[in-house]
């Protein structure tokens, strides 16, 4: 056989193990741009794709496969069995049903529940010491409902939250002051959409912070109008949406910066979804963004911003409302 | 009162000219053009990316998404337009703009149709980037190359069909599963025209410089035991299953032309398999697209390698190129 006279073995064919597995549960427009991601960034030696449509399912395997010659991920699986995503170290949630029209979010959410009820407890018995990574929305609501199926510690259970948000708003900020965006600070957290809280105080170029050189930052008298560019980054998804059917890019760049942060142990901060009670006030087991530190053990560590009064309350609010569904949910 | 801007930022020599030194256009903003767009971007191989479609919406809310992103990238400027002029300058400019073939649609037919769209987009292109190299990846793409050639009145080095680029990396993915190494390590080509009639050249397949053929000298024929034919077969197949599975296919193409982007922005002169005017090769006496291996730099085409190919394959590139032909000689309008 040719192989025997091309080849001679030197170490018994045992397969070695993967080191720094990721799999993404979902393979739709979100989860493709996410695993599409993360393999152009070279940051896993395999990825595993699941979900339930089979088909589709292959195909997208299969389609990724052909590329093999330009990237550096030797395995690429998938199967609607989860025992393909075996010893993961990040697992990426992106399956979930999507809100139909005139659907309460209370509807949509257990909706969503009774899939995660499927999905979380496989993931966790092929991947027990696996990261989870909540993508699908309501995103802080269904990480807490993935903290809880799991039985993970609150560490190693997060939500992409507002990262994709933050960074909406610091590409904002990078086209009014013709700037990379890498180099305007500005932090958005708390609830992942409408009532996102922009914290206006630590906005900021070169450590120069804006709101000293205009005070008004973020009111409603602020003549530079800065609230505005907040509304542009909650409605930013909704218009994406309305012109392509839906957003997949930005949030699949996003989703793999946040794995190479966890991959490869950066200890970098990101404003992402997690468990919030003792915090600012808040006193319900609800998971809001807060800036975290992200490193291979999970989200080790939690920033203490210095909020206003005002954002405090936002934040507070948020939290009676996100309790307020989920202690109706049938978990 | 000044705003935060003046406070925060002196201006030295903002108004320094800040044309795009590496400019790529992506025409159609599809699953195709799309996956283009984002291989592209996260190779970090151009400083400026347009986009450009007919359809609007679609086209305003990918650069919207694109653009939400660039916190994480490092193009810093990315536009769109259906005018043209958001293309100008453009170094490289993709096609993957066309129409898809109807049922029961004749191939003639089809490109007569695709001829009609690419007499809208080339002449816009060209006059926007008179300089640029093009990368026609619509299908059917050898004779779309053809076309594009045709219509831009650049020099025949200046346009490339994606071509066999993606069979070839199929092809080496597919056998280099079964001999249990890395795609990039196992040197194979796939060359002619793109689709049912491409040519595996068994007589150039090696692992380490070792020739596939001398090991087993059946390979690539029916009689050979191991039944290498069946990868190649899997390799013209394999767009149809994945086509059949999830409706089109649109990554490992997006990569591809990312692979040859990088070539050509970068000078590299790195070999690769593209559609090129092969007239007066091989005993060729049309003007057809085909691919062979290509050397591409920044002035696209550089060279063409003489491929030593045996009697049998000469004769299916002649065959592909009168087929071609019969196509090309009866569109109008070109």
């Amino acid at each position: 056989m040719s192989t025997e006279k091309l080849l001679s073995r030197v170490m018994e064919a045992e397969p070695v193990g993967s080191r720094s597995k990721v799999t993404v549960v979902g393979v739709g427009m979100v989860g493709m741009a996410s695993a599409v991601s993360v393999l152009l960034k070279d940051l896993c030696d395999e990825l595993a794709l699941v979900d339930v449509m089979e088909d589709k399912l292959r195909g997208e395997a299969m389609d990724l496969q052909h590329g093999a010659l330009f990237l550096k991920t030797p395995r690429i699986v998938a199967d609607k069995d989860y025992s393909v995503t075996a010893n993961s170290k990040v697992v990426v949630v992106t399956a979930g049903a999507r809100q139909q029209e005139g659907e309460s979010r209370l509807n949509l959410v257990q909706r969503n529940v009774n899939i995660f009820k499927f999905i979380i407890p496989n993931i966790v018995k092929y991947s027990p010491h696996c990261i989870l990574l909540v993508v699908s929305n309501p995103v802080d609501i269904l990480t807490y409902v993935a903290w809880k199926l799991s039985g993970f510690p609150r560490h190693r259970v997060i939500g992409s939250g507002t990262n994709l948000d933050s960074a909406r708003f610091r590409h904002l900020m990078g086209e009014k002051f013709q700037l990379h965006p890498s180099s305007c600070h500005g932090w958005i957290i708390g609830e992942h959409g409408d009532s996102s809280v922009a914290v206006w105080s630590g906005v900021n170029v070169a450590g120069v912070s804006l709101q000293k050189l205009n005070p008004k930052m973020g009111a409603e008298d602020d003549g530079e109008r800065w609230k505005d560019v907040h509304k542009k980054v909650v409605d930013g998804a909704y218009e994406v949406i309305r012109l392509k059917g839906y957003t997949s890019w930005a949030i699949g760049m996003s989703v793999a910066d946040l794995v190479e942060s966890l991959l490869k142990n950066l200890h970098r901060v990101h404003p992402v979804s997690t468990l919030v009670q003792g915090l600012h006030g808040v006193k319900d087991e609800v998971f809001l963004s807060v800036p975290c530190i992200l490193g291979s053990g999970g989200l080790t560590d939690v920033v203490h911003m210095t909020l206003k009064p005002e954002e405090e309350e936002q934040l507070r609010k948020s939290a009676e409302t996100l309790w307020g569904v989920q202690k109706e949910l049938i978990l | 009162m000044s705003s935060v801007l003046q406070k925060l930022i002196t201006p030295l020599a903002s108004n320094a000219s800040e044309t795009p030194r590496n400019k790529v256009t992506v025409v159609g903003v599809g699953q195709v053009g799309m996956a283009c767009a984002v291989s592209i971007l996260l190779r970090d191989l151009c400083d400026e990316l347009a986009l450009v479609d007919v359809m609007e919406d679609r086209l305003k809310g990918e650069m919207m998404d694109l653009q939400h992103g660039s916190l994480f990238l490092k193009t810093s400027k990315i536009v769109a337009d259906k005018d043209y002029a958001v293309t100008a300058n453009s170094r490289l400019v993709v096609v993957t703009a066309g129409v898809r073939q109807q049922e029961g649609e004749s191939r003639l037919n089809l490109v007569q149709r695709n001829v009609n769209v690419f007499k809208a987009i080339i002449p816009q292109i060209i006059k926007y980037s008179p300089n640029c190299t093009i990368v026609v990846v619509s299908n059917p793409v050898d004779v779309l190359t053809y076309v594009t050639w045709k219509l831009s009145g650049l020099p025949k080095h200046r346009v490339i069909g994606s071509g066999t680029n993606l069979d070839s990396a199929r092809f080496r993915y597919l056998m280099a599963e079964r001999l249990g190494i890395h795609a990039s390590s196992f040197n194979g080509w796939v060359l002619g025209e793109h689709g049912d009639t491409s040519v595996p050249v068994w007589s150039g397949a090696n692992v380490a410089g070792v020739n596939l053929q001398k090991l087993n000298p059946d390979i690539g024929t029916d009689a050979d035991k191991e039944q290498w034919k069946a990868t190649h077969k899997a390799v013209v197949d394999s767009a149809y299953e994945v086509i059949k599975l999830k409706g089109y296919t649109n990554w490992a193409i997006g990569l591809s032309v990312a692979d040859l982007t990088e070539s050509i922005l970068k000078n590299m002169s790195r070999v690769h398999p593209v559609s090129t005017m092969v007239k007066d090769m091989y005993g060729i006496g049309e003007e057809v697209f085909l691919s062979l291996p290509c050397v591409l730099n920044s002035s696209g085409v550089g060279s063409v390698v003489n491929m030593t190919l045996t009697e049998g394959e000469v004769a299916q590139l002649r065959k592909s190129a009168d087929t071609l032909w019969g196509i090309q000689k009866d569109l109008k309008d070109l």
